[in-house]
């Protein structure tokens, strides 16, 4: 009999499914990888069967135990253990006390430590390659460490079940070994291990079976190597075959100066490597696609860029430092992007979000400009006096690109476009991203949908893992990476 | 009969000097997530400064003394955040996890510091601003005085001109905008701290106005503050924290409480049905009454 | 090890000047004034109020701005228990503890579903509709002015002080042992991060509520052993709101999150007081305004300047 048995789970936040009829099952001593690109509701479905958000429909079950609409710390008495992605130890007590911690029972009588306390936290830091640094505070201790520390509170708790999400995010490769065989030696203890990740790669030598997300619900289940086979996964994640489309032209020859210039760039999130060296290079009038899994860095590169996080390295545009300039600023200087998240204000209407991109031209610009817009996403203008929060997932992304087109950017920075999006939807995005490459538009295009992206690029940068794994024109892709991109 | 009648009126007046003084409040929230807990300063010290310069001291005309007074509520709202709110957050000192109630607290602190500033400069006897206009008129058959109304008057012709603001111009919109999404704005190229300067500067506006039409009509000392405060805080978490239309409607059941509690119970406990209607819909709705939240 | 930790301890510089401070304030009646021994009575009362608050504020990440509610309960009920009945008066002030517990259970528990500022509102609140209810009761609550108690701890200002000290220092004993405890670091850990504390098995609300009547216990009892000192009681010394900022102050003055910081924050404050009393109202200012600079720019207050132990790196 399966150990954690998850049966038609659903969850709905107002308009939105999140989670929907999932059910799958957990043997002890297996590793399951549960795996979908953002939004795909696999944090939902790890909350669910914490019992942090509690589930509309289905149920959860462990050892024969109904714990459905239990309260998390209920759950965890239970023999769940949650690993969390982000580590928030005590910051004022050494990593033994951290350990220590998680050993205590939930018991209002504790006022004398039990000795045993101290000594199996010993041991667990042994176990987690801690034991040199137990008496540190955790704000000393390396990134990778800190994720050991993680894990030792997890194990900790003697657990049947352990929820481990995102292990990986921003360690090194060297890093990600050893922490893969800390895992895997769970499974030598007869634990079980769901392990949360946003694609199979990173996940494949550790797992048993994987199961897929898309927007809520299972699309497929197996070992790894069938659901990386799977046809609705691949769809799902590269869009459909990855040569470049009929429209591929060598378009080299409209390409001016350089605009962007990104030389070594590195940036820390506390001490999480999200990138680690990048180059990248955007000449004017080019459509430059940066195409990689979610968690490879895309995001983050763009932020840097546009100044909202700090990082090293150097940025040039048209061949001078952005050192220290505000988000403003930059976008003032004409590299606007169109957020994955898209921001907009959703308290106002269509014509509003607009005019706030416009704020700083002129009126004849100003004019002009709006026209334009317009003219590439009609559905804008019937939609003027909607507010924007009331506008489909397709017509926000149209308002968002259109807002920025309506700061007539010298770059425009487009984050996930396609994602979350119907294919007729997607067909609309397409065209208006043509229009604009007709126009001259330069375009930094950030994409997980290899295929999206492969038939609008000029050039293409594969990132994986904060680094730029290759590089070089879209018809060359599928052969140069092809089978190993998932 | 009469006493409806003088209920609602009083309650008109009563609610539109709250909604005034609780919109700025919930805009800052709104921009900036700050709850200013020294709110009560500013309404205090733009009264102060109003009396000081229209009545008690200077006998200034009664014009020079509002337009002072308001100045005042700005240059302490403009202090609240460039000496006390920014230093909080930025300091790296403050873990992250804590800003929010070191803000708290030290607002709070602020608030006395002004509370006990106004006492020892002009004593926490009460003062009274001159009415703006004297007389006395009758409303359905209600004897008010004339500078009750307009009181209610202004504080709503204020509050239109605050909608027209924030609705129909360039850099309302602005503001607007940024308080459903600075981070959407910033990406625009808006620069927020032009916009938190501007955000201030209207709060500081809205308190002073309130502050002084308050003093030329139930009249002001620094043993204010804190139930300033306290209302006001009150209004906008009943309002729904960030949420202008909220506030006001809030700022209006408050505001009829009030004066129906104080003409059929006694004047001394007016504040507390609506302390007790807080904590019950707290309880029930913790995003408060309209709240999205 | 054992052996090895109590030789650390014994040699740990803190504890020597803990031990030598207390000798001198049990000496200090010796030399000093009867006055002087007053104004350190009230502060070591004050200490308690403030000791309490930390363990809410430092440790169960909780901002109560409503400490004056749970110590008014226990001053008012011990109090008009002690007028209108023939209950001896230690039995009046353990009821007054007993009392503040109750209403504390009865406010936290729905209060603390609530977050942050939420939080801070209904206790500031909670305060309010106290103080409120005892004008609106006047009648039997002597109203703003208050009431004399018949019973008093003792007409000695010597016995009184030897009261209060012994009083601060269990008090202080009992919550730092509390919060040096493995239940501490488990509060430390729900004040920190909530969810990383459910995921681990622990009970927030069960955690949060005991934080909770730990405080009221001591609040509720200094707040009853206060009056019985000062002979009355009223809304001016046990419930406005201004008190609540005094303790506010003398904990963060002192350093959250370390409660000997409350006491440490209280006398300095009281005796402050006494020092700028010649500047008489302006005296409420500069010790409002210092706390507002050691907020801001010493977070950690007197004590984050001097770490219980250094960061090992």
């Amino acid at each position: 009999m399966s150990l954690l048995k998850v049966t038609g789970l659903g969850k709905r936040f107002g308009g939105l499914i999140a989670v929907r009829d999932l059910s799958f099952s957990l043997d002890p001593g297996e590793i399951l990888g549960l795996i979908g690109p953002n939004g795909s509701g696999k944090s939902t479905t790890m909350g669910l069967v914490m019992g942090v958000i509690p589930p509309d429909t289905g149920s959860v079950r462990l050892g024969g135990t109904d714990m459905t609409g239990w309260a998390p710390h209920r759950v965890a008495k239970h023999g769940v253990s949650l690993m969390f992605q982000h580590s928030r130890p005590l910051r004022r007590h050494s990593v033994l006390e951290n350990i220590e911690l998680a050993l205590l029972p939930d018991s209002l009588w504790n006022f004398v430590p039990h000795p045993r306390v101290a000594r199996r936290a010993r041991e667990i830091a042994e176990r987690v390659g801690l034991e040199e640094f137990v008496e540190r505070w955790p704000e000393t201790l390396p990134y990778a460490h800190l994720r050991r520390l993680e894990l030792a509170k997890a194990i900790a708790r003697d657990p049947q079940v352990l929820l481990i999400d995102e292990p990986f995010a921003g360690l090194t490769m060297a890093e990600m070994r050893e922490f893969s065989a800390l895992i895997s030696s769970l499974r030598d203890e007869r634990r079980a291990v769901l392990l949360v990740d946003h694609n199979v790669k990173g996940v494949r030598a550790l797992v048993d079976r994987v199961l897929a997300m898309h927007v809520g619900s299972k699309i497929a289940e197996g070992t790894p190597d069938q659901v990386m086979s799977d046809p609705t996964v691949r769809s799902v994640y590269l869009g459909g075959s990855l040569d470049g489309g009929p429209e591929t032209a060598d378009r080299g020859a409209v390409a001016g100066p350089p605009l962007l210039q990104v030389e070594s760039l590195r940036v820390h999130y506390d001490r999480a490597q999200a990138l680690d060296g990048v180059d990248l290079e955007v000449r004017e009038g080019e459509l430059v696609s940066v195409v990689g899994l979610n968690g490879a860095g895309k995001t983050t590169l763009f932020n840097a860029v546009s100044g909202f996080v700090a990082h090293e390295g150097f940025i040039r545009w048209r061949g001078e430092s952005l050192d220290g300039a505000t988000p403003g600023a930059v976008a003032r200087a004409g590299i606007v992007q169109c957020p994955e998240s898209r921001e907009l204000f959703g308290d106002m209407t269509v014509a509003e979000n607009l005019e706030m991109g416009g704020y700083h031209l002129s009126r004849e610009d100003y004019a002009r400009q709006h026209a334009t817009v317009l003219a590439l996403f009609p559905i804008l203008a019937e939609r003027q006096r909607q507010t924007a929060r009331t506008l489909s997932g397709g017509e926000q992304q149209m308002l968002a690109i259109g807002r920025a087109l309506m700061t007539r950017p010298r770059l425009l920075i487009l984050d996930e476009p396609s994602m979350g999006l119907a294919p007729l939807v997607m067909e609309h995005i397409s065209t208006a991203i043509e229009a604009l490459r007709a126009e001259g538009v330069t375009v930094l295009l950030g994409e997980q949908n290899v295929s999206f992206a492969l038939r609008h690029s000029d050039r293409v940068y594969l990132l994986e893992q904060g680094r730029i794994a290759w590089q070089g024109a879209p018809g060359a892709f599928a052969e140069a990476t092809g089978e190993r991109y998932l | 009969m009469t006493l409806l009648l003088q209920v609602l009126v009083d309650g008109f007046v009563i609610g539109a000097l709250y909604g005034l003084g609780a919109a700025g409040f919930t805009i800052i929230f709104g921009v900036s997530g700050v709850l200013n807990l020294a709110h009560g300063g500013v309404m205090v010290v733009a009264a102060m400064v109003a009396w000081m310069v229209a009545g008690g001291i200077l006998h200034a005309s009664l014009l020079t003394g509002v337009v002072c007074g308001v100045a005042a509520g700005m240059v302490t709202a403009y202090a609240t955040y460039y000496l006390v709110v920014r230093p909080a957050q930025r300091s790296r000192r403050i873990p992250d996890e804590e800003r929010e109630i070191f803000i708290l607290t030290a607002t709070l602190l602020l608030g006395i510091v002004i509370q006990e500033g106004i006492a020892y400069l002009f004593t926490s006897n009460p003062v009274t601003v001159p009415p703006l206009v004297s007389g006395v008129v009758h409303v359905f058959g209600v004897r008010t005085p004339t500078n009750e109304l307009l009181i209610g008057v202004i504080s709503w012709v204020v509050l239109g001109l605050l909608w027209l603001f924030v609705n129909r111009t360039r850099q309302g919109k602005a503001v607007l905008a940024a308080s459903i999404n600075p981070h959407g704005l910033a990406m625009l190229g808006f620069e927020l701290p032009q916009i938190h300067r501007l955000v201030w500067g209207l709060y500081g506006l809205l308190g002073g106005v309130a502050g002084v039409l308050l003093a030329t009509f139930e009249g002001a000392s620094s043993g204010l503050v804190g139930g300033l405060t306290a209302s006001a805080f009150i209004i906008v978490v009943l309002g729904g924290l960030g949420s202008v239309p909220g506030s006001l409607v809030a700022a209006y059941v408050i505001g009829f409480m009030e004066t129906v509690t104080a003409y059929l119970i006694s004047p001394a406990i007016r504040t507390l049905p609506g302390m007790v209607l807080l904590l019950l819909i707290l309880y029930v709705r913790p995003q408060g009454l309209l709240g999205r939240r | 090890m054992k052996r090895e930790r109590l030789m650390q301890w014994l040699r740990s510089p803190r504890l020597w000047v803990a031990a030598l401070a207390l000798v001198a304030m049990v000496l200090l009646p010796l030399w000093v004034s009867e006055y002087v021994l007053g104004v350190l009575t009230i502060a070591y009362y004050f200490g308690v109020f403030a000791m309490s608050w930390d363990l809410l504020f430092g440790y169960a990440g909780e901002v109560n701005f409503g400490p004056t509610f749970l110590i008014g309960i226990g001053a008012y009920v011990s109090g008009m228990l002690n007028i209108y009945t023939s209950v001896p008066m230690v039995l009046c002030i353990a009821a007054g503890a007993v009392a503040a517990v109750i209403a504390g259970v009865l406010l936290a528990l729905p209060a603390l579903r609530l977050r942050g500022a939420y939080f801070g509102l209904v206790t500031l609140v909670s305060v309010l509709i106290l103080q409120t209810v005892i004008v609106l009761f006047a009648s039997y609550t002597g109203g703003e002015i208050g009431f004399s108690v018949p019973s008093i701890l003792s007409i000695d200002s010597g016995v009184n002080y030897y009261y209060a000290l012994a009083f601060m220092v269990v008090s202080g004993m009992v919550l730092l042992a509390v919060a040096r405890s493995p239940m501490g670091l488990i509060l430390q850990a729900t004040g920190q991060d909530p969810l990383g504390a459910q995921a681990l098995g622990f009970n927030v609300t069960k955690h949060k509520l005991a934080a909770f009547c730990l405080s009221a216990l001591f609040s509720g009892l200094a707040g009853a052993l206060t009056i019985f000192y000062l002979g009355s009681v009223s809304v001016n010394t046990v419930v406005d709101l201004a008190v609540t900022v005094q303790i506010i102050i003398a904990a963060v003055l002192g350093g959250r999150r370390t409660i000997v910081g409350g006491a440490l924050g209280a006398i300095f404050l009281i005796v402050a007081a006494e020092y700028l009393r010649p500047i008489g109202e302006l005296s409420n200012l500069v010790v409002a305004a210092f706390a507002l600079i050691v907020l801001l720019f010493i977070p950690d207050g007197f004590l984050g300047l001097f770490p219980r132990r250094e960061a090992r790196s």
